[in-house]
């Protein structure tokens, strides 16, 4: 029992020991970067004081440190919760999505509640010393914002390296599902290779950075032109009562390209893919993408189809592909990238046909499993080429997320310079749920929206029906009253307020897509530049009319 | 030709109302203010609580706005960083960030400034002496006592030498030790040339500090102008002597009735002050080496403040202890007049005036020319031993006086 304590002694001591030791180490990295800091222009300056004051603040408050324990929880703590489809790729994807989620959310919430700075210097009255200083009223805004920034920047950094590193770890030691091993014997020694198409998959698909091309379908206007010309010579709209000939037009066009997307057995479709501007050489490659849709299939059926990937008239070379894929999941084609025309077109010839089925094809042919095969307009076929590495798609991604970061820093900012402490925060919270939430509540509103009456028309019918006595159709019109009415508010908030969720690289990232540069520009465009610049000027105004002192009278 | 210097403050008709949530007028807290502070005086607000000092002080800073009227501070709006740059600022309570320690807070405030990091912390560690909390700078101030925010309080508002000071209640949560260091530390900035304006309600500190008084009530100037103009009581007399018997104290009276026919208002002995007695048994631990996790010694004004650096040479204003162990009890306090406890310091030239409607009367009466003209003052001299000097020639005639009646 006496040795279960001395155990229990030494190993609190340790404990004891390596947090000291954490904290030590923290505080001289603080401690340098601070001092290094110091000698920087920005820095010396008043507005770099005033940041680097408010980053000083946040840490010193324990607020950053319980977001940062929080966040270091969260991202070296998910790998071990969190498993997906238990498949390698699965688990690093998993790991990405809720990790980033989570980062994204976590630091949202600091910058809210660091942003409460100024309400809580009005309050406490710092303030009233600082405005003393030779301190401009926007020095003192643009210099918590900042140092929020500067904050979150160095959060996101640590959180991204963390992540990073937790990738490549899950990477290191979650055995893929499907390993396969082959022994070869080199002179003496016994070489064993591991392959796995789940590893590969995750090299291929998810670290990694593609760019996309979807395919442009034929146009059907001269089809639909003959056909609606056809049926009106036959009488075919005699008996209609009300008839639109562009809407038919229209209508018809849809029933051409339905009957395209549908492939019957023993038939052919082509697809033709523009602007694929990857690196034609032959030891790159381009990837396939599409999901299969059969009707009436048994569960985890093959689709056997036949591929023809380059047009030799175009310059390209031609690469003839059977495949075996499971119906319903999406599945991907490698294909070497010289298969691309030199102008940078690609053409796809898919076949409906069993190759196995061949005799001159494979030893024991299979039957003709007659599919009917739908490319569906919902799952659009892509043509995938790499165009960056997963490193620079992560940096990209942290970057969208720091634009986001700090237009919510300037919301932040503009409430507390406004309101006190807890109102402020709910306002900032407001704003940032309807920045989540923008598209789908954009898309809820039209929905909703009467296509007949506006405001002021709801307002008059409700009124009128009130006068005449007709309780119903008053009812109802106020209703669309206030439906309209809330929808014309939402909608002007949407032109102050960004849609985050465009913004929103976490599952681009995670499905290997390239988290564009034009993306990022525009995020920092529209975020930064114009609204952040807007919100934090709106803020610098209200606190230069602002007085700064209380009423004691 | 003598221009007039720009005044440091300068009101006109300043305003201030307060308005309620529907911006209905509720309380005029300065109404028509006009004010002028010039450049070198120590000018003190006074009033009751709720007569508007801090507020005319918060609209000076710019931290509010004034509803009518028109503030210059150096010539400038108030808001004006420039003017922000010359101004320091002690509010009523130490508002500082309690996150900071004494050291990282002074550093703050003088990167504000813009301070070379070197002049920073030259200027951060000697204001730290002065204020007697080098020993305690690596503590939050959030865990400071009142008093000992205070100290940081002050040194913050010196951390950019200001030409323009402006304190708010200063001696308020400072224990005796801390209201005598701040009351030297003004006098001794005040001897420098800074301008210097105080707000307080303790009315003995600005009697000791201030020369130029504004009285407030009700947000409305009742009394300004020049202290010892508007303290002075002519009235009275005073005279401070080393000990006296109570033989000589008779003659004395005796004296004042025969030659202008008037009573001793009262005779007492000297007390030590409570502050100078206070003062002294601080210093006695302090040599006993007593530990303390409060203020050390200070109150040294710091060479930086110094308007040249001729000046920087000699600027040290007497310290704690050599205050506390040498002051004694102005002459005032032996003769007090009971109805009325504000009294003018004593007199020579009274004494003097005195003497001489003595010496006339002798020299009519005995034709002895030896008048003791009123331009005879002992100033140059140490005013005990003048007094002393004054008295003994004042009995030595008393008795000649007495003798020839007797003789006679």
């Amino acid at each position: 029992m006496k040795i279960f304590w001395d155990i229990l002694r030494i190993l609190t001591g340790l404990v004891a020991l390596a947090v000291g030791g954490v904290l030590r180490l923290w505080q001289l990295i603080a401690g340098g970067v601070a001092h290094v800091y110091a000698k920087t222009p920005l820095g010396r300056s008043r507005l770099g004081s005033i940041a680097q004051h408010t980053i000083s603040e946040g840490i010193r408050m324990k607020l950053a440190l319980v977001f940062l324990v929080l966040i270091g929880a969260c991202v070296l703590g998910l790998p071990f919760t969190v498993r997906g489809d238990s498949s390698l790729t699965g688990a690093v994807q998993s790991y990405m999505s809720y990790s980033l989620t989570v980062v994204g959310f976590l630091l949202s919430i600091l910058t809210i509640f660091l942003s409460r700075s100024i309400s809580d210097e009005l309050v406490h009255k710092q303030i009233m010393v600082l405005m003393t200083k030779p301190v401009a009223r926007w020095h003192y805004i643009l210099g918590k914002w900042l140092g929020i920034t500067m904050l979150n920047l160095s959060f996101l950094t640590f959180s991204g390296a963390v992540i990073y590193a937790m990738v490549h770890y899950i990477k290191a030691t979650q055995p893929p599902i499907d390993e396969i091993y082959s022994s070869t014997q080199i002179g003496d020694s016994n070489e064993v290779e591991a392959f796995s198409f789940d590893r590969q998959r995750l090299e291929y698909e998810v670290l990694t950075a593609r760019h996309g091309t979807k395919y442009v379908p034929p146009d059907f206007s001269a089809a639909a032109e003959r056909e609606f010309q056809q049926r009106l010579e036959e009488g075919f709209y005699d008996s209609v009562s009300v008839f639109e000939p562009a809407e038919e037009r229209r209508r018809l066009r849809g029933k051409q390209e339905a009957r395209w997307r549908v492939v019957p057995p023993f038939d052919s479709r082509v697809f033709e893919f523009k602007n694929v501007l990857c690196d034609r050489s032959p030891n790159s490659e381009i990837q396939f993408r599409y999901k299969p849709h059969v009707y009436n299939y048994p569960i985890d059926e093959i689709l056997r189809a036949f591929w023809i990937f380059g047009d030799r008239s175009k310059g390209a070379k031609e690469y003839r592909i059977p495949t075996r894929h499971v119906i319903g999941r999406y599945q991907t084609i490698k294909v070497p990238a010289d298969c691309v025309a030199p102008d940078h077109t690609l053409t796809v010839l898919f076949v409906n046909t069993n190759p196995y089925a061949d005799p001159n094809f494979v030893r024991n042919p299979e039957p003709f499993f007659l599919y009917k095969v739908e490319f569906m307009k919902s799952r659009p076929v892509e043509c995938l080429f790499v165009v960056g590495s997963f490193e620079g798609n992560l940096v990209r991604l942290l970057a969208l997320m720091m634009c986001k970061l700090m237009f919510l820093a300037a919301v932040g900012l503009l409430m507390t310079s406004v309101f006190s402490f807890p109102v402020a925060c709910l306002a900032s919270f407001m704003v940032y749920t309807l920045a989540g939430l923008r598209k789908f509540l954009g898309e809820s509103i039209d929905q909703v929206d009467s296509d007949t009456m506006t405001v002021i028309s709801a307002f008059k019918a409700a009124a009128q029906s009130a006068w005449n006595h007709d309780w119903g159709a008053a009812s109802e019109s106020f209703q669309t009253f206030v439906v309209e009415t809330v929808g014309e508010v939402l909608r002007a908030l949407f032109f102050v307020v960004p849609d985050f969720a465009y913004y929103n690289g976490v599952e681009t990232l995670v499905n290997g897509r390239n988290v564009s540069l034009y993306w990022v520009l525009q995020g920092i465009g529209e975020l930064v530049l114009l609204q952040t610049t807007v919100v934090i000027g709106l803020a610098m105004i209200l606190f230069h009319r602002r007085e700064v002192a209380e009423v004691s009278v | 030709m003598n221009r007039k210097p720009t005044p440091v403050v300068q009101t006109a008709g300043l305003c201030k109302t307060f308005k309620d949530f529907w911006r209905r007028p509720r309380v005029e807290a300065v109404k028509d203010l006009n004010l002028e502070i010039r450049p070198g005086q120590i000018f003190g607000l006074l009033g009751p609580n709720g007569s508007g000092k801090s507020t005319t002080i918060k609209m000076l800073l710019g931290l509010l706005y004034p509803t009518r009227g028109r503030i210059a501070v150096f010539g400038k709006a108030p808001t004006d960083v420039a003017v922000k740059e010359k101004i320091g600022f002690l509010p009523e309570e130490s508002y500082l960030y309690r996150f900071l320690d004494a050291r990282e807070t002074l550093d703050y405030y003088g990167r504000l400034f813009r301070l070379p990091p070197s002049v920073r912390k030259t200027r951060t560690e000697t204001l730290l002496d002065m204020v007697g909390l080098r020993h305690e700078a690596k503590r939050r101030i959030g865990e400071y006592s009142k008093g000992m925010a205070r100290r940081i309080g002050l040194a913050q508002a010196l951390i950019n030498d200001p030409e323009f000071l402006i304190l708010d209640e200063p001696t308020s949560g400072l224990d005796p030790i801390g209201t005598r260091q701040m009351k030297d530390v003004v006098r001794g900035l005040g001897r420098k040339g800074k301008t210097i304006l105080l707000s307080s309600h303790v009315l003995a500190d600005v009697e000791d500090i201030c020369d130029q008084i504004s009285i407030l009530y009700g947000g409305q100037q009742r009394a300004a102008g020049d202290i010892k103009e508007l303290l002075s009581k002519q009235e009275y007399t005073q005279i401070t002597t080393p000990r006296l018997s109570q033989d000589t104290i008779e003659q004395l009276r005796d004296m004042l009735q025969r030659l202008e026919n008037k009573d001793v208002v009262s005779v007492g002995a000297p007390k030590h002050r409570l502050e100078d007695f206070f003062l002294q048994v601080v210093e006695d631990a302090q040599r006993a080496k007593i530990t303390t996790s409060g203020v050390r010694a200070g109150g040294t004004l710091p060479e930086f403040l110094s308007e040249s650096p001729e000046e920087a040479a000699s600027a040290v204003v007497e310290s704690l202890v050599s205050a506390g162990s040498t002051r004694h009890e102005p002459a005032a306090e032996q003769i007090e007049p009971i109805p009325l406890p504000d009294e003018p310091e004593p007199s020579k030239q009274v004494v003097d005036d005195l003497l001489s409607a003595g010496a006339k009367r002798e020299q009519a009466k005995r034709d002895e020319p030896e008048p003791v003209t009123p331009s005879e003052p002992a100033a140059p001299r140490p005013p005990v031993e003048a007094d002393r000097e004054v008295i003994d020639e004042l009995l030595a005639k008393t008795s000649r006086k007495s003798d020839e009646g007797e003789s006679s």
